[in-house]
């Protein structure tokens, strides 16, 4: 970890340490060093530029959400050889949150719910000289809306009121307003990645019987929605309905890691986008020919029990944020009223 | 492997193999060649003996429930040719209440729970079994209260006096597989940590689980996060905070692709003499059998966390004895 604090003994150390002080131990003015200047925080809802706007919306979050914690439940992590350099190693970590927290206060939700939520986080962030550089984020918003007792495509109809109506709101990220930043690695060769990456690929070019061939019988499922689900039905009806309502969307993997640890199963992340119409029925109701943009991560857990004795998924995290899907085909087709 | 048929590769293929050529193709005549003719198969509920018990009861698990699935998640075992294999399996059922049966008028409603059983196989057949399901997880999903349906299989049965009783070290009777497990280091390091919360130490839940870690508790309750986690033990210890808690089998495991992991049988035997998991403290005698397994990663002091845990015991059996001592049905 040349580069970086000595008391970091590794990337995970790092990224689950930095998490725990900045947000539970409210170190939130250290974003100012290790956020870089310049920043850009793309997630599914918003590109951010700038730390500033990121320490604004770390303190709204916390004035909403007192009590969040945020441990880390995995990091899946790679060097990044490209961007190392005499005085700092470099690295891209993804990393899995498991949050909860009491919606207790007013904010970006509406008015407190008193509901206690719990959801997912996947953030890849580019690393180096001690700070974060670069990030892309997927939070499981329609988890929080659901447990707050909202219908998700209702709470998006809300939300775009409330941030002042179609032409004022925050507009979702798309390739036309997302800012390309100074990370453009993609990943490492590990073969646990490639196998991740090539199970995506196949599932989006409708191959769907990939999924008996390379999912556990009783893979643990953990899907957007805060849905845990079991086994290879499941799979197929989350993948088939992401598909079906973007049939024609163009798919790229845009970042795969695999790894291989002492005291871990072999595992992937991957993160890969859907860019185009929605123009079928699936996930998202009537298709209503909107120009879509899905960001996605996947994380995925390998083991030994597949039905020719190889290896298969034995625990998946998908994460999609469905607020900002909805956005979109709001926002489109003027149904946002 | 010797004396197994050579269509297994290894004993999890076998055991996970057999379990769904039985259960879920149908081959349930198989048992008269897997199941040994006098297997002793404890469950909470009770001792039932030899193999044509285990058919009856399978043909009325499938009346109910037609579409039952089960995937096996996990085979964690010990053993060898000479004294037998163990096996503690742990699997997900699901399954849709499509018929009349034990759990009363078909619902339609579906469930998801898990199961754990402890298998000693030699030479192709299971001789010697220990299981606990998730029975509350059951009647929870199909829309019951545990107390109530516990109360309902009580008068079903013919009042607390005929009512069959739930397992108890009293009526168990000695099967051929006396083994205890292996030495490996997963196993006694978790068998330290049940041990340590027994002794009412929930402290180390929060110093020695993942932080993020997740557990399966029975009554199909996903906990996540060690201090929810910490809550859930302490719960089920108050109920009986002066039973004797016994380690009966203990297996730890570092293979291949899967991480690091341990399952372990434990007793708690004693008296319902607190408030906690089971309502009003009654003073009825409790024998709570349990088997848990637990997977390990990275993420805690010297590198080592407890990252997933299942939990089993039967509420169901737990609320039965509760409610035959009291008589209150």
């Amino acid at each position: 970890m040349k580069g970086f604090d000595p008391k970091w003994r590794d990337v995970p150390h790092f990224i689950i340490g930095i998490t725990k002080e900045i947000w539970e131990d409210r170190e939130i003015g250290s974003l100012r060093r290790r956020y870089a200047p310049g920043l850009i925080v793309r997630s599914p809802a918003s590109v951010v530029v700038d730390n500033t706007r990121v320490i604004a919306a770390t303190m709204a979050t916390l004035a909403e959400f007192p009590d969040r914690e945020l441990p880390g439940e995995d990091v899946i992590w790679c060097e990044d050889p490209a961007r190392s350099t005499e005085e700092t190693d470099a690295f891209l970590s993804s990393h899995r949150l498991i949050c909860w927290a009491t919606h207790s206060r007013p904010g970006m939700y509406g008015a407190p719910t008193g509901k206690r939520v719990t959801y997912r986080i996947l953030a890849d962030c580019a690393l180096r000289s001690d700070a974060i550089y670069d990030e892309w984020l997927v939070r499981d918003q329609a988890a929080i809306v659901r447990q707050m007792g909202f219908d998700v495509e209702d709470w998006t109809r809300d939300l775009i009121a409330r941030e002042g109506g179609p032409q004022n709101c925050v507009q979702p990220m798309t390739p036309e307003n997302d800012v390309a930043g100074p990370y453009d690695g993609r990943g490492n060769d590990n073969e646990w990645g490639a196998r991740l990456a090539d199970i995506l690929g196949r599932i989006m070019a409708a191959e769907m019987d990939v999924i008996p061939k390379s999912y556990d019988r009783a893979a643990n499922l953990h899907h957007p929605g805060g849905k845990d689900v079991f086994g290879r039905a499941e799979a197929d009806q989350f993948w088939m309905g992401l598909r079906a309502a973007f049939p024609d969307a163009e798919f790229r993997i845009d970042h795969v890691i695999g790894r291989d640890d002492l005291l871990m199963p072999p595992r992937a992340a991957v993160r890969w986008s859907l860019w185009g119409k929605h123009a079928g029925w699936g996930r998202f109701g009537r298709p209503t020919g909107a120009q879509v943009y899905v960001m996605g991560i996947t994380h995925a857990e390998f083991g030994p029990f597949g039905a020719d004795g190889g290896p298969v998924i034995r625990n998946e995290f998908t994460l999609i944020d469905e607020t900002a899907i909805w956005k979109q085909i709001l926002l489109q087709t003027g149904q946002h009223e | 492997m010797k004396g197994f048929s050579n269509r297994w590769k290894d004993f999890p293929d076998y055991i996970l193999g057999i379990t769904k050529e039985i259960w879920e193709d149908r081959g349930i005549a198989t048992l008269d060649h897997y199941y040994a003719r006098d297997i002793p198969v404890r469950t909470p509920m009770g001792l039932a003996r030899g193999n044509q018990a285990t058919i009856a009861s399978t043909m009325a698990t499938i009346s109910e429930f037609p579409d039952r699935q089960l995937y096996g998640e996990d085979v964690i075992w010990s053993g060898d040719d000479k004294d037998g294999y163990l096996s503690s399996h742990r699997l997900i059922t699901t399954a849709t209440h499509s018929h009349d049966g034990v759990f009363g008028p078909a619902s339609g409603r579906r469930f998801a729970i898990r199961v754990i059983a402890d298998c000693a196989a030699k030479e192709d057949v299971i001789f010697d079994e220990w299981l606990v399901r998730d029975y509350g997880g059951i009647v929870r999903q199909l829309g019951m209260e545990p107390r109530a349906y516990a109360q309902s299989l009580i008068r079903d049965e013919g009042g607390p006096e005929k009512a069959s009783k739930p397992f108890t070290p009293a009526i168990d009777e000695q099967g051929p597989y006396k083994g205890t497990g292996n030495d490996n280091q997963w196993g006694k390091r978790y068998a330290d940590t049940l041990t340590r919360i027994m002794d009412k130490d929930f402290t180390h839940i929060l110093t020695h689980y993942d932080r993020a870690a997740i557990a399966e508790f029975p009554g199909a309750r996903t906990v996540i996060g060690h201090r929810e986690i910490s809550e859930s033990w302490l719960r089920l210890r108050s109920a009986f905070p002066s039973a004797t808690f016994r380690i009966h089998h203990r297996i730890g495991m570092d293979a291949d692709m899967m991480p690091h992991r341990a399952a372990i049988r434990w007793s708690l035997d004693g008296t319902h003499d607190g408030w906690g998991a089971f309502g009003r403290p009654t003073g009825a005698p409790v024998h709570v059998m349990g088997i848990c397994h637990a997977e390990y990663g990275p993420y805690g002091p010297e590198g080592v966390g407890l990252r997933r845990e299942y939990i089993l015991y039967d509420e169901i059996a737990i609320w039965k004895q509760i409610l035959i001592h009291a008589g209150d049905i």
